[in-house]
Order: structure tokens, then C-alpha cells, then sequence
């Protein structure tokens, strides 16, 4: 779509009005169910010059990570602790209404929300990411380029940065008499569990999971919610204008924990291949 | 740094095995972007690289646009993690450069007359960089120009030629990016047979010059028949006659 | 009938050199004709073209087209066509000549989103598109599904004569709005005919350049049918 200037997609009356009918009677304009995903698609290792790398495809929406390491000082008040640092771009590839420049204040929530549900969940252990306590540790570096726009970033860029992560292969250091030394071996990043993180929004007094860039357009709120492997909730953020009610939010939880139980075993298989 | 005979050996063969003349295995894909109104994937030896082109479209802020033709634009952008060292997600001086030489390499190939007051936006991402990733950037985003349905008078097709251990050699590497006496970036028009990118750097005499010149455009040639295989095999699939069209 | 010669191909590719006129998609340098496109050429006696299979809806004055509107200002809405421009659709053109702005407000006649079938009524290469709806079977569209194909493929979705539209009304019972900007609305009794209709689209969508294509859309549309009937039987 070329003419488009506006910075938010505009739904036909005629779509929006197909899309609550078929609400109305639980189900959605691609034929899914209300709580249903799209096939999700990982591949990692995509990038050989990476750390680590994931290619993740939800539906249209595609994203891609990759994992840097580097070595810098802690911070102060963390000086046993190894430092994880997630950056996102949608890049102007990605959508007609996306603009090359530094990240927007969308493209920051991103980010910040993926990284909230990796380090609020202890997917990475980072306290066995030190070399030197208070002087050296590991970086990690985690950046996502959003290739394609179709709805769900958040749970697309959390798949693909937990995906990197299982699968990265870090430089093994040693400290040998008070320097950092390359023993040239690879080890993989310390895990402690898999986070999963599920987005969904409310269309009226509906609430899908997983929506598409038409079913944000016309949403009236939206959440993310992360949980663990102990199906605990460990990071949340609510989106949008829009307001939900006490029910809503626990139906909100429900469906996080059990898609968070369907979705883990999916992201989990990209460790078998490697 | 000059450092003979150790970047190709007595068989001539180099590095990556492969001879003076031969070009690392490239693979392209047209159309693997859905929003983009055309887009393409190279591989081109370790090179990873999509593109995606936006137009012709409205320009915004409207004072930009021109009232004859369009205009171009061009991003050629790194991913922090497609080089060995991290790199910092904004755009550097490096990647400002590529930009420009590469929108100068694809303009000569646009009709931009035909579509007055509109832009053309190209944007180029390497995922992954490995030695020519600018030449590998132009020859997607050709590819991607035509998949987009832009008026074009040819295709441009890219490729860089370069001096190793005093040889002048076909597509040069990382290493002999790093190593090796010279290095020439071009673009070509293949059937208009016009040079749209020529950089150098590095020390050539005059011969080697010539010698240097036509060697890459021989490579430019190469990979034109690669961007047409692509675009046919993406439109036309197994199709070759037309028949009839009822 | 003329003889044409076909021939697939991307830019760049010589076409000719047998001296003929350009027609469209193609440029003449000396005596050799090139494709600007990515399509099937055509060569007859009386010219050389390429019909596109890739690119965005160039406006042309007299064409129908479906837009979504976008925006308005006291006078004029402003409507996305599925183009680099923008087209405009003076409120005079719905309200009248008497049409004044402090008296009447756009929105009571048509409002962002919707869909409305207008025809181009002037364009050239200094200004947008300028719309209207002042014609039979013009004017917002209130219901039907939405299907966006590519802009190159409606002539093919149409057919000589509109044979090829035809067939896919009449074995679905639907009735089809084409938007030569690629935007087409299928409305109808039957969501069984509907998703029919659709998936013919999507079909000739998919192999607009192939040949016997009318053919094979009407054996599709008729086992297609010849199953659902089947099913009622049973």
C-alpha cells in the first residue's frame, strides 16, 4: 500500500464490521479461534556470525535476533551479575508506515517489555556470567530487526531473542593472573528456564491471543503477559488507550499460563537441533 | 598490508578455495517480504542481505517531492550483530557513503520521469556482512526494484574485482578485503553496458587498472544472469512459452 | 487477425530490433526495443508492449476504482486508491453545487473507512487524482468481502469482454465490483458462494500469466460446485 501516509493503518468499516460479526460468534476473519496462534516458525542459527541467532515467523510477522558477547564492567550496584542488554528495531522494511531513525517510543516499548520477561524470569543466570566480580563480566548483546509487521511483535521478538539465547554459543574466558584469556572453547549461556510470553487484546467485550496488525487496528486495549516454566507470571504490560476490567485480566492469566504451556515445548525444540 | 603468495598458492587457488576467476556461490529470492511493495534475499558467499523497496509513494513532507520526477532514497544499514564485532545500531559514516554510491549506482537505471512528485524508498539490511556486501546490497535491490514493478531501462547488476598477491582476481573475500593490494567495487547496466558504480582503493598501475576493470564487469555479467534466473523462476516459474493467453 | 509473438520477460531484456513503435512498457534506444517490466511482451506489426505482472496502480482518467477514505477537510475527502497519489472527492461531487461547508458537515455522508467504488475523473502529472461519484453504480459500498489483488492482474480478472468475471458471477451467484487499482468487493447470498468467488480471484491472481486460464477456472468453479452438490445428496 502506497499512498498511506497516516501513521496508524485505517480498517475498512466493511472489514471491522465482517471482523465483530464473526466475534460475536467466537470466531476470527482468518478462521481462528479466539485463543488460537498462528503457526509459529523458528530457525536458528541463521546468522554464522552471531553468537547466536533466530529467525522467527508468526503468521506474516517476522523478526530476527542475534546474540553478540563482549566483555565490560557490571553495573555498580549488580557486581555479581553478568549484563544483558535487548535492543529492538522495526525496521523501515518492515511496513509501509515504518520510518528509518533512531527507535520510537514503540519501538522502545518493545524492547524493554521483551527484556522485562528474559531477566524478570531468570531465563539467563547471570550471576554465572562474572569473570572478575566488580571489575569484569560477560555482555551479552540481544538486537531484533523486525523484517515484516503483521500484528504480535512482542510475542514474536520474545520468541525469536529466547530462541538465540537456547541456542547461542558463548566464548569460553578464563581470568589467568588478573587478565582475560580466549581458552578458544564455546559453552552455552547459563538457563534457567524458558519464558513465554503471550499478547492478547480486546475487540469489545472479545479477547483474542496472538492478533494480526488489522485486529490491532481496531483493538480497544492490549497485554502481555510472560510467564515461567512454573507457569508463574513474571512481567506484564498493558497497552493502548483502552481499559480492561478485573474478569478480563483473570481470563488474561488463564490464557497466558496454559498458551505459555502449549507455546514453551515449541520454542524448546530449537535446543534439540542445535 | 602486502603479503605475497600467502592469499593464493601455486596452484592458484585462494583462501576459500576458490580459482582467480570464480565467483562465491550466490543465491537470490524475490519476493520474500509481504508488506514491501517488492523486496528480495541474497546470499552472497557469507553475505546475508534483504531488501525491501516502498514506492513510488506519497512524499511526506510534501515540500520534498519533486514536480517532474521522483525521488530515490536509499539506506543501506548493518545489523549490530552481521560483523564479528558488535556494531552500534546507528547508522555510521561507512553506512551514510554506501547509501549515496548506492542510490547514484541504481538511479541511471530507473524511468523516475514517469512518476512525478513521488519517492522510491530502497532499504537494505545485511544481516550478515562478509567482503562486497555493497555490491551484494545493489544487486538485491535491483532485483527488488523490478519485483516492485518500477520503470526500468535495465537491470544493474554488481560485483567487485580486486589485486592479491599481485593477481587481479574475481569477487574478493573478507580476507583479501583486508590482505590484498586492491579493491574495486561496480555496478553495471548489463545491457546497456554502462558503468553505474566504480569506487577504488588500493594501488593499481594502468594495466592492472584495465585489467581490474574488465574482470569485474565479466563478474557483473555473471551475476545479471543470476537476477534474471531469479525474477523468471519467481514470475514464471517452470513456465517458458507463453501460449495462449485466454 | 495479426500475428503476435510472446515473450516473457524482466527489464533490460531486448525485445526487438526490428524497428516497430513502442506501445507501453518499453523503451526504444536506436532501433532496439527494451522491457521496462517485469511481463509478457507482445510483439505485433503495429508495435511492441509489455503487459506488467508487478507494480503499483498508475491513475488513469475514466478508470473505476475502489478507495478507503482517510481523512477529509471542510471541502474535500481524501481517499486511499492503492496508488502514489492520493485521490481527492470534492464534497460538491456528493452534496451538490449548493454545498456549503459551514452548512453541511462531511461526515454525515461518508466517513473514514469507508469503501467507496468512484470513477477518476481528471489527473495528470501536476496534481492528484480528482474523483467522483456523480455515475450509475458509483458511491460508498455497504457490504461484501474485500479482496486485494495486484493492480497488473484486473484486466486478466476481467477477461475479453469480461468473459472471465462472467463465469466466476454466474457459477457463484455473486456480484463482483473490479477496481482497476486491484481493490475488488464480492457480495452475494451465499457464504459458500462467496468463499468460492474468492478463491477464483485468488486463482487468476496467482497465474494471470499462463495460458488457458479461463478454462481452468471454469473446470475449478465446476468441481468445486459438482462437490458441494455432491455433499447435499448425501
Amino acid at each position: 500500500m502506497s499512498s498511506a501516509r497516516k501513521s496508524n493503518m485505517i480498517v475498512e468499516h466493511l472489514r471491522r464490521a465482517q471482523m465483530k460479526e464473526l466475534l460475536a460468534e467466537r470466531k476470527r476473519l482468518d478462521g481462528r479461534g479466539l485463543t488460537e496462534s498462528r503457526p509459529i516458525k523458528i530457525e536458528t542459527n541463521v546468522i554464522k556470525k552471531a553468537n547466536g541467532s533466530a529467525l522467527v515467523t508468526l503468521g506474516n510477522t517476522q523478526v530476527i535476533a542475534g546474540v553478540k558477547v563482549e566483555t565490560d564492567e557490571p553495573y555498580e550496584e549488580l557486581p555479581d551479575k553478568g549484563l544483558l542488554i535487548c535492543n529492538a528495531e522495526v525496521l523501515p522494511l518492515a511496513s509501509a508506515y515504518a520510518e528509518p531513525g533512531p527507535p520510537d517510543e514503540d519501538a522502545i516499548e518493545l524492547a524493554r517489555v521483551v527484556d522485562r520477561g528474559i531477566r524478570e524470569s531468570e531465563m539467563i543466570d547471570l550471576k554465572k556470567l562474572v569473570l572478575i566480580e566488580g571489575q569484569k563480566v560477560y555482555a551479552v548483546f540481544v538486537d531484533v530487526g523486525v523484517l515484516n509487521v503483521d500484528g504480535n511483535l512482542f510475542d514474536a521478538t520474545s520468541y525469536a531473542v529466547v530462541s538465540a539465547l537456547l541456542t547461542a554459543k558463548l566464548p569460553k574466558l578464563e581470568v589467568k593472573d588478573g587478565k582475560i584469556v580466549d581458552t578458544g572453547k564455546l559453552m552455552p549461556a547459563p538457563i534457567k528456564t524458558v519464558p513465554v510470553s503471550v499478547t492478547m487484546v480486546r475487540i469489545g467485550d472479545t479477547i483474542i491471543a496472538d492478533p494480526t496488525s488489522e485486529e490491532e487496528a481496531c483493538m480497544d486495549a492490549r497485554v502481555t503477559m510472560t510467564t515461567d516454566a512454573d507457569g508463574h507470571v513474571c512481567a506484564v504490560q498493558k497497552g493502548g488507550t483502552g481499559t480492561f476490567t478485573v474478569e478480563q485480566i483473570h481470563h488474561v492469566v488463564e490464557t497466558a499460563i496454559s498458551k505459555g504451556e502449549e507455546i514453551r515445548p515449541i520454542i524448546k525444540k530449537v535446543t534439540e537441533s542445535g | 598490508m602486502k603479503v605475497l603468495g600467502k592469499l593464493i598458492n601455486e596452484q592458484g587457488i585462494r583462501t576459500d578455495g576458490r580459482r582467480v576467476d570464480e565467483l562465491r556461490p550466490i543465491k537470490i529470492e524475490v519476493g520474500v517480504l509481504k508488506n514491501a511493495d517488492g523486496s528480495s534475499y541474497i546470499e552472497f558467499g557469507k553475505n546475508k542481505i534483504v531488501v525491501a523497496v516502498y514506492g513510488p509513494k506519497e512524499v511526506h513532507p510534501k515540500h520534498m517531492a519533486l514536480p517532474d520526477r521522483s525521488v530515490l532514497r536509499c539506506r543501506y544499514h548493518m545489523s549490530p550483530f552481521s560483523v564479528e564485532e558488535r556494531k552500534n545500531p546507528a547508522p555510521s559514516r561507512r553506512e551514510i557513503e554506501i547509501s549515496k554510491v548506492t542510490r547514484e549506482a541504481l538511479e541511471p537505471a530507473l524511468m523516475l520521469d514517469d512518476y512525478p512528485r513521488t519517492a522510491i524508498d530502497v532499504y537494505i539490511e545485511v544481516l550478515q556482512a562478509d567482503g562486497g556486501s555493497r555490491c551484494a546490497g545493489i544487486t538485491a535491490a535491483s532485483v527488488a526494484l523490478a519485483d516492485a514493478g518500477v520503470n526500468m531501462k535495465d537491470l544493474v547488476a554488481s560485483c567487485a574485482a580486486g589485486k592479491v598477491d599481485d593477481t587481479i582476481v574475481l569477487d574478493i573475500n573478507d580476507e583479501e578485503d583486508k590482505e590484498g593490494q586492491a579493491d574495486m567495487p561496480l555496478a553495471l547496466l548489463p545491457n546497456l553496458n554502462q558503468i553505474t558504480l566504480m569506487q577504488m582503493d588500493g594501488i593499481l598501475a594502468k594495466d592492472e587498472y584495465k585489467k581490474c576493470l574488465d574482470t569485474a564487469i565479466e563478474g557483473c555479467k555473471k551475476v545479471y544472469q543470476l537476477q534474471k534466473e531469479a525474477l523468471m523462476k519467481k514470475y514464471f516459474g517452470t513456465e517458458i512459452e507463453v501460449g495462449n493467453l485466454a | 487477425m495479426q500475428e503476435i509473438k510472446r515473450k516473457y520477460v524482466v527489464p533490460g531484456d531486448l525485445i526487438t530490433d526490428d524497428n516497430v513503435r513502442p506501445v507501453s512498457n518499453v523503451i526504444k534506444i536506436g532501433d532496439k526495443i527494451y522491457a521496462t517490466r517485469i511481463g509478457i511482451a507482445e510483439v505485433a506489426t503495429d508495435g511492441v508492449k509489455v503487459i506488467p505482472l508487478s507494480g503499483i496502480y498508475f491513475p488513469r482518467v475514466g478508470d473505476l476504482v475502489i478507495g478507503k477514505v482517510i481523512d477529509h477537510s471542510a471541502m474535500a475527502w481524501e481517499l486511499d486508491i492503492n496508488s502514489c497519489f492520493s485521490g481527492h472527492l470534492p464534497a460538491q461531487d456528493v452534496f451538490g453545487k449548493e454545498f456549503s461547508p459551514s452548512r453541511e458537515d462531511l461526515t454525515s455522508r461518508l466517513r473514514t473507512g469507508d469503501l467507496i467504488a468512484c470513477k477518476i475523473a481528471a489527473f495528470d502529472r501536476s496534481r492528484d487524482p480528482l474523483l467522483t461519484v456523480a455515475d450509475k453504480d458509483l458511491g460508498k459500498i455497504p457490504k461484501g468481502e474485500v479482496v486485494r489483488i495486484s493492480p497488473t492482474r484486473v484486466p486478466r480478472l476481467i477477461g475479453k469482454r469480461g468473459s472471465m468475471i462472467q463465469t466466476i458471477e454466474q457459477s457463484t451467484g455473486c456480484k463482483i465490483i473490479i477496481g482497476q487499482n486491484g481493490i475488488t468487493v464480492v457480495s452475494g447470498a451465499s457464504t459458500d458462494g462467496i468463499l468460492l468467488a474468492v478463491k477464483a480471484i485468488k486463482m487468476v491472481e496467482e497465474e494471470a500469466h499462463t495460458a488457458n486460464l479461463t478454462q481452468r477456472v471454469k473446470d475449478m468453479l465446476q468441481s468445486s460446485i459438482g462437490e458441494s452438490i455432491g455433499q447435499i445428496d448425501q
